[in-house]
């Protein structure tokens, strides 16, 4: 019996290290969706004449493909590839026609005449024209439709859109409530579709079988796995590298970089600061880290709702809102918890259309310390000088929980006693940061520009503007910003703009930090360089 | 029988009641998640009216009365995200989570039976002393560890299996297509390893150990004496007499261990990009898409409810003892 019962080990021992050994070796060609295969064809594409495949992973999936109801960047990657716009916003924040040839702006700034390029068409062979740009804005603002999404949700809203007009075949007119200067930028972003095409399709149909105007079209989507585009053969508008892409789903970092060192995948987005050090050194790729356009900083929430605090009375004075300026090493933290060296921000504005003679805030915690005692808050016995809460949501942005954390133990040296509260983003932070209802002190990041600074100091457009966390109301600074409606010249604007900085600068309302730095693992075989703006445009890659 | 499984039935509606009103108001009480859903500049009433919209603005008792009316009709609602039926976005993603977890209640079961069966006969001895620090090893390790570690290892230094994603079985047969199930099998179980062990190396530890420890207290009984004493072969005892009678507190918990693996599978199919409903749920869960966790826990307390009803039926089986009444 002992025998046998040890040969009976022994089989099933055999036979499981047989099975795992078959599993193991057994490489057979693996199905559309399968990363491996997409790594391998990858490396033998060239050579065989098989479509070459570019593979981006990104943490999540599209929510659908209804062009009017994108949502986030990562799904407005996918989409700008899909569809062209009338204009597009380039890397260095120019804006140049893409289907618009030109476009005339009325003399009151509130209509805004676009003239289409001949000849063009959507991926079902339908002819592009003024119609179904003005088809495009209308579905888009059709509240049968009930569309949240960026083009309805905030486009239309910004341009306090009013309808659009069809001059001719190749001429559409989008009519505004209001001159706004940002309005080039803001169309932009409207993905353009047929008419015949969409009206032909439910809504349902349509958020399943996207019919674009861009340099790729729709081949497949399998939810939470992969959707896969093919290149649109003779697109007139721009000359792309690679045949197919392929935008694949990988929720966690670690199997992201996985899958770039394995070389399954080409490019990774949003790598943490940990994970560097292992594809750098991996010699299969690399990463490129760009400071990006999201403006991080500590806000100063004025709102009466604070007074009975002690803190909450401090920083309604602006010299102790400059001092604090003086109290946080920002290019340290930068350095050592997000791994790249950031510049300090001086304002809420992007480079290049920041006020270049306005210099960041050093770190000095000395001059920190005269400034709090000049304005009348020296150290107390107790070695502080008031207590104010500082706010953070969890998750939310890069290492966001060590920077709050940082922030606080910098402003603690200054003597000024932190309770550092962090909450979860989305049940706790964002509902009272909307009700203007963190702080005094808070931590947040607002998505910015590189083509506008009225976009980017939008976000102060009024004392209770929505996204004025801070209810920070500076009567120069909006009698400015009342200035801007008038002009329609840039060079005036800028000026405008400059002055409205530095108003901003001498009063701050938020502790000025830096712009969130966005990495991404780029595999060694594929040329490709991160925009600042988050936006993924693979057209501008290629194979090395 | 039948009244048994009646009664079990109902049961199991009250069960699934009690369900939906704790995930109801746990999910409602977290706060409201309109926010999370209009632009960051929107203004009061764009806020009031996306509210408006989503549904939020009845109060609590209403809102849970139109979703207790709906369930009973299978409509559970719309996805707030992606706006369609969060029911269909749940089972769309089944047929996946199944695979994962079968997979893994096949490689915690299966493994952990002989090995159990070994140590308990080899009691006292260096391999028993291994397979006990095995067992206390897969029960310590988190399972986000093993998973990274196992990709880390096994998929990217030696390169044997897929890092990452999967290749269906279970949707092309239930859409009729076999051939394409069939060609789809060895890629699909390469793919499964990696996840499969990391969601079942906890409940191989833990079944090993029962079944090791069963099988002792069976040895012991004067049954298993009284048939070593009439001479009968090793395998014999062990395998007819002891065995059998070891394996009724294995079965009870079964049913349980695939509750336990469907709650891992939230863990396992993030790390390892598995598009089954524990992704789902999570991306809802982060995104506050209250009808999709909804429907994803009703789901999921109805098929942990429905496997133990089958469990138990199964068990009088095992040992014709015990009466269902």
């Amino acid at each position: 019996m002992s025998k046998l019962s040890r040969r009976g080990w022994v089989s099933l021992a055999l036979l499981l290290v047989l099975l795992v050994s078959t599993a193991c070796t057994a490489m057979p060609a693996a199905p559309a969706g399968d990363s491996g295969a997409a790594g391998e064809a990858a490396a033998t594409e060239a050579a065989s004449g098989e479509p070459q495949r570019l593979v981006v992973a990104q943490s999540v999936d599209v929510q659908g493909l209804e062009p009017s109801n994108v949502n986030s960047r990562a799904e407005s990657n996918i989409f700008t590839h899909m569809y062209a716009t009338l204009y597009e916003i380039t890397e260095s924040g120019a804006i140049e026609p893409y289907l618009a040839e030109s476009y005339t702006l009325s003399e009151d700034g509130k209509e805004m005449t676009f003239k289409l390029r001949e000849g063009l068409v959507c991926h079902d062979g339908e002819a592009l024209t003024a119609e179904d740009v003005a088809y495009t804005f209308e579905r888009a603002a059709d509240d049968a439709n009930a569309f949240t999404g960026n083009t309805a949700g905030f486009v239309l809203d910004a341009l306090d859109y009013q309808g659009v007009r069809v001059d001719s075949d190749l001429e559409v007119t989008i009519l505004m409530g209001r001159y706004s200067s940002p309005a080039l930028g803001l169309i932009s972003e409207a993905f353009i579709h047929c008419k015949d095409s969409y009206e032909a399709m439910s809504l349902e149909d349509a958020a399943a079988n996207p019919i674009g105007s861009g340099p790729y079209r729709f081949v497949e989507w399998v939810k939470d796995d992969y959707v896969l585009l093919e290149k649109v053969p003779d697109y007139g508008l721009k000359d792309v590298a690679y045949d197919e892409i392929q935008w694949k789903v990988i929720p966690e970092a670690s199997t992201r970089t996985a899958e770039l060192i394995a070389g399954n995948v080409d490019v990774i987005t949003n790598v943490p600061p940990d994970q560097h050090a292992a594809i750098d050194g991996s010699g299969e790729a690399s990463v490129n880290g760009v400071a990006g356009t999201r403006r991080m900083y500590v806000g100063f929430n004025q709102r009466d709702i604070y007074d009975d605090t002690e803190g909450g009375r401090a920083i309604k004075d602006p010299a102790v809102r400059v001092a604090l300026q003086y109290a946080v090493d920002v290019p340290t933290i930068c350095q050592t918890l997000l791994s790249f060296d950031c510049e300090r921000a001086s304002s809420m504005v992007n480079k290049p259309n920041d006020n270049a003679n306005l210099e960041p805030y050093p770190y000095d915690p000395v001059k920190a310390g005269e400034l709090l005692d000049a304005a009348g808050y020296p150290l107390k016995d107790d070695g502080t000088r008031f207590d104010i809460t500082f706010m953070a949501g969890r998750g939310r942005y890069l290492n966001d929980v060590a920077v709050v954390q940082a922030i606080a133990q910098y402003l603690t040296d200054a003597g000024v006693n932190v309770d550092l509260q962090i909450m979860d983003w989305g049940s706790e932070f964002v509902p009272a940061l909307r009700l203007h209802e963190v702080g005094p002190l808070y931590f947040v990041g607002t998505g910015g520009s590189t083509w506008s600074a009225v976009y980017d100091m939008s976000d102060l457009s009024a004392p209770d503007a929505a996204t004025n966390y801070t209810e920070w109301n500076n009567q120069e600074w909006f009698d400015l910003w009342a200035q801007l409606g008038e002009v329609r010249d840039a060079a005036a604007e800028k000026e405008i703009t400059d002055k409205m900085l530095e108003v901003m600068y001498n009063d701050p309302p938020w502790l000025f930090l830096y712009f969130q730095p966005d990495f991404y693992g780029v595999a060694s075989d594929v040329d490709w360089q991160p925009r600042r703006d988050e936006i993924i445009d693979l057209t501008t890659a290629s194979p090395k | 029988m039948t009244t048994y499984l009646v009664r079990r039935l109902l049961q199991t509606i009250v069960v699934i009641f009690g369900v939906t009103i704790l995930s109801f108001f746990a999910l409602h009480l977290a706060g409201d998640p309109t926010y999370l859903y209009v632009s960051e500049r929107a203004t009061d009433e764009e806020v009031a009216e996306t509210r408006a919209k989503l549904g939020f603005d009845k109060p609590l008792h209403e809102q849970y009365f139109s979703y207790v009316v709906g369930l009973a009709t299978l409509d559970l609602g719309n996805s707030l995200r992606s706006r369609t039926p969060a029911f269909e976005l749940v089972m769309e993603r089944m047929p996946a989570t199944l695979e994962l977890t079968i997979f893994a209640i096949l490689f915690a079961t299966l493994l952990a039976i002989p090995i159990g069966i070994l140590s308990a006969t080899r009691r006292g001895t260096p391999l028993d002393g291994g397979i006990m620090l095995f067992a206390m090893f897969g029960q310590s390790m988190p399972s986000f560890w093993l998973g990274i570690m196992l990709i880390l290892v096994v998929g990217l230094w030696l390169r044997w299996l897929p890092i990452s994603g999967q290749v269906p079985i279970i949707q092309p047969l239930l859409d009729g297509d076999f051939q394409t199930a069939i060609t789809n099998f060895p890629d699909a179980i390469r793919h499964l390893i990696l996840p499969g062990i990391t969601l079942g190396v906890f409940s191989l530890a833990r079944n090993a150990r029962l079944v090791r420890s069963s099988m002792l207290e069976v040895l012991n009984q004067d049954y298993v004496t009284t048939a070593k004493a009439k001479g009968l072969a090793r395998h014999t005892v062990i395998m007819r007499h002891a065995f059998r009678n070891s394996l009724i507190p294995f079965v009870t918990i079964i049913g349980l261990e695939f509750g336990f693996l469907l709650s891992g599978v939230v863990v396992t199919e993030t790390v390892f990009s598995w598009p089954g409903v524990g992704r789902l749920v999570f991306n809802a869960i982060n995104q506050r898409d209250i009808p999709v966790v909804q429907a994803a826990v009703v789901m999921f307390s109805l098929l942990f409810v429905l496997l133990n009803l089958i469990v138990d039926v199964v068990y009088t089986r095992l040992d014709p003892r015990i009466r269902l009444s």
